[in-house]
């Protein structure tokens, strides 16, 4: 039998993450110093390791390894640079809150370095069975990093939730693959977009195959109608975790949408374009209003995703390169700037409390001014209000709806996102004209300070200069 | 009937009726051998698609490993069946209708209109010296072998994830730590105090 | 002679079983996870049949991965079960109420 050995090049960033996420898990047995400074100063060798390899072996034209199955190309390095440097942040901000709490163990950042191999491999999966397994350990690592801390009533009933409804959305999205497969006869991307543009096959089969696809994707995006466990997980989880799910697999998301959309199904774009469409405005409806009811912030910002991955479905189902690339810079965008939120839900938590509610962010002006103007350039990007990166963001993707003839898509986006700005506006409101409730001292590391500034004005920094990473989007499908 | 068509009825209807009961048993014990049950005939019925490797691996992964730890988590946990039964008869109507709905549905779109016979030749049955094993091995370490590490990665992960979930160090567990044990200096052990003679006093009668 | 599409319809009537499955057992989560179980064999059935028909060995390939995925998936799933029972004292879902807004 023939077989050619395949070359390993293209894939050393996954072999590098996969053999010291090993290394940190012996490591860490072997530790005695309760704050895991080893553990953690490996974990982050790993992603900075992780990022050089992939910058260093970055070419233009895509390569393609084992068999077809794996591609590396402008998109999937760059999602993975901003996969490796959002988790570094995560980790970052993290330790003090894991350290107070006693929960400092090495198995969170063993978890979260296969998570993150797990997202490497679905933004470059090149055929359906590693989409799936990229998904899965993903997916897995997350259930288990929600119910981590054990003693949590609201965790374990947060885990249980998703585990549930995200087992269920991997069976959905597996049953459309299958009848992908039935009908094409391949599990490759590239063979099973030249069959349904060749029309080889029945179009029923195929449509039903790709219904159970874009739910599969709707409950992983966690878009409206399949939203439901957002809040709960994003509310039960520990805010560490939040700040984790909260963003990185987000970037794995779209790539994932992508590879099962563009590359694979690009032929029947009319037909998923009209799903995505109600799925994006669901998404931006329910997202803004809910999320004014809310007093709790983790809830507020849960829903407040919600609308955001709307935002990001507009990108996509406008179908062209242009919008393509704009909902890439949605997500990269989306991504710091759901970083830098939860990022400062952690900074205000200490020891046995937790900034959980609106009210804790009442008056952060007299305690911090400087913090309280990082918040405030988050929440403007977030609502979208410029010079913020979060509105040229928007411009981007409602511009792509446009061009694809959706004005009245982009015009109900409009009107929805300033609903939207509602609820943003209130926390600032909060922080500048109110008394505040909690006087204690805000107690932080210099290292979470200085990300958190940097987080805070590369929002800014990015709303003046953002073409650089619009044009890196823009390599990524051009 | 032809024979063939005669054992994929039967296991079919034997398949159909024990999903049925997963879903409505009273007990969740029940539940669990039903779904042995369904896991028993499916393997059966790939026994006739020419999946022997897949057939067996089921009854041994599944059957023998995945529900037995069913079973064992769900003796153990106390349950309170009443409780868990609330509202199932009220839901059953509309949850019947629905599922039957979604069926008839997709019954439309993958019945015989486009996987018929006609449509889809039966291919030919392979030859006695054919081993489903052999091929599949062949290449699953050769054009599936990234996949096949991915997986590996995977069970690390539900090994890493259950134990750090479910294991406990215990306070009342006695467990001794070798490497103390013999660590130990005759110094930590025993003390000489230094102390005046002491003299025995005559017993006193 | 048996068809495709018998396989095929075996498939989707395991399906919708289990989407009523969990459609009706919303409370009880063990149900659930057995739910998920069935569903993931309806998908196993639909992936066997086609590389049968198909004369592609890739078929079997991807469910032999679905089966070890689902293994796993399965531990955790229990852990965290566990975890749950252990903190609450109940599976029922609908004592699971910590959560609401």
């Amino acid at each position: 039998m023939a077989f050619e050995r395949p070359d390993l090049i293209p894939v050393l960033p996954e072999i590098f993450v996969v053999t010291m996420a090993c290394v940190v898990l012996l490591v860490d047995v072997y530790q005695r110093q309760s704050n895991r400074m080893l553990t953690y100063l490996l974990s982050q060798a790993t992603l900075v390791g992780g990022l050089i390899l992939t910058l260093s072996l970055h070419t233009s034209a895509p390569e393609y390894t084992f068999g077809d199955t794996f591609v590396k190309d402008t998109m999937s390095d760059v999602l993975k640079g901003f996969i490796y440097l959002s988790a570094f942040v995560v980790f970052l901000y993290s330790r003090r809150y894991l350290q107070e709490r006693g929960q400092l163990t090495g198995e969170f950042f063993v978890l979260g370095l296969f998570a993150v191999l797990g997202m490497m491999v679905m933004v470059s999966a090149h055929s359906l069975l590693l989409v799936y397994l990229g998904l899965e350990l993903l997916s897995l690592c997350l259930y288990a990093m929600v119910a981590l801390n054990r003693d949590s009533k609201t965790s374990a009933e947060a885990a249980m939730k998703y585990f549930v409804l995200g087992a269920l959305a991997s069976g959905m999205l597996l049953y459309g693959m299958s009848l992908f497969y039935g009908v094409t006869g391949s599990l490759d991307s590239r063979a099973i977009s030249t069959a349904v543009t060749m029309g080889v096959g029945n179009e029923i089969v195929l449509k039903l195959g790709l219904v159970f696809i874009v739910i599969g994707l709707a409950f992983k995006l966690g878009s409206v109608p399949f939203h439901m466990w957002v809040p709960d997980v994003y509310h039960g989880s520990p805010t560490n975790i939040t700040l984790f799910i909260g963003t990185v697999p987000k970037i794995a998301a779209f790539g994932m949408t992508i590879r099962l959309l563009v590359d694979t199904a690009a032929a029947m774009h009319v037909d998923w374009q009209q799903m995505l469409i109600i799925l994006a405005m669901l998404s931006i409806a329910v997202g803004n209003v809910v999320a004014i009811a809310q007093t709790n912030i983790k809830r507020m910002l849960a829903y407040s995703t919600i609308s955001h991955m709307g935002f990001l479905l507009l990108g996509v189902l406008s179908g062209s390169a242009d919008g393509y690339s704009s909902a890439m810079f949605y997500t990269l965008v989306y991504a710091i700037m759901g970083l830098g939120g939860f990022g400062m839900i952690l900074l205000l938590s200490r020891a046995g409390f937790e900034a959980e509610n609106l009210e804790d962010f009442k008056g952060l002006n007299e305690r911090s001014p400087w913090m309280a103007f990082m918040m405030l350039l988050l929440m403007f990007s977030m609502a979208g209000v410029p010079p913020t990166v979060g509105f040229f963001a928007k411009l981007s993707v409602l511009q792509a709806a446009v061009r694809a003839d959706l004005i009245w898509l982009a015009v109900f986006a409009v009107v929805f996102s300033v609903v939207g700005a509602f609820y943003y506006l209130r926390v600032v409101k909060l922080m500048y004209f109110d008394k505040p409730v909690d006087v204690q001292p805000i107690v932080c590391g210099m290292d979470m300070r200085v990300a958190l500034s940097i987080n805070g004005t590369a929002v800014l920094l990015l709303g003046m200069f953002p073409g650089t990473l619009m044009a890196l989007c823009h390599t990524a499908f051009n | 009937m032809e024979p063939v068509q005669f054992v994929f009825y039967a296991f079919a209807t034997v398949l159909v009726l024990a999903s049925l009961a997963v879903i409505t048993a009273r007990n969740p014990v029940y539940s669990v051998l039903f779904l042995v049950l369904a896991f028993f005939t499916s393997a059966a019925i790939w026994l006739l698609l020419e999946a022997e490797f897949l057939a067996i691996t089921l009854v041994l992964v599944y059957v023998g490993a995945v529900m037995v730890l069913f079973l064992f988590v769900v003796m153990m946990l106390d349950i309170n069946l009443d409780q868990l039964r609330e509202g199932f008869a009220k839901y059953l109507p509309v949850g019947a209708l629905v599922g039957f709905i979604i069926l008839v549905q997709m019954v439309i779109v993958l019945g015989p209109e486009q996987f018929g016979l006609d449509r889809v030749a039966d291919p030919v049955k392979h030859g006695p010296d054919y081993s489903n094993t052999k091929e599949l091995g062949n290449v699953l370490y050769t054009d599936y072998v990234f996949p096949f590490e991915l997986a590996s990665v995977i069970l690390l992960v539900a090994i890493v994830a259950a134990i750090a979930l479910t294991l406990r160090r215990r306070p009342e567990n006695k467990a001794m730590n070798a490497a103390d044990q013999i660590k130990v200096k005759r110094a930590e052990r025993i003390k000489l105090i230094a102390m005046a003679p002491e003299k025995d006093e005559p017993a006193e009668g | 002679m048996l068809a495709l599409s018998d396989f095929l319809i075996l498939g989707a009537i395991l399906f919708c079983i289990s989407i009523a499955g969990i459609f009706l057992n919303r409370k009880n989560v063990i149900i659930l996870l057995m739910a998920i179980e069935l569903m993931l064999l309806s998908v196993n059935m639909n992936f066997i049949a086609f590389s049968h028909y198909l004369g592609d060995t890739g078929g079997q390939v991807f469910v032999f991965f679905i089966l070890t995925v689902a293994a796993a998936e399965a531990a955790i799933g229990l852990a965290i079960l566990v975890v749950l029972f252990r903190n609450r004292g109940t599976i029922n879902v609908s004592d699971l109420d910590t959560l609401k807004g």
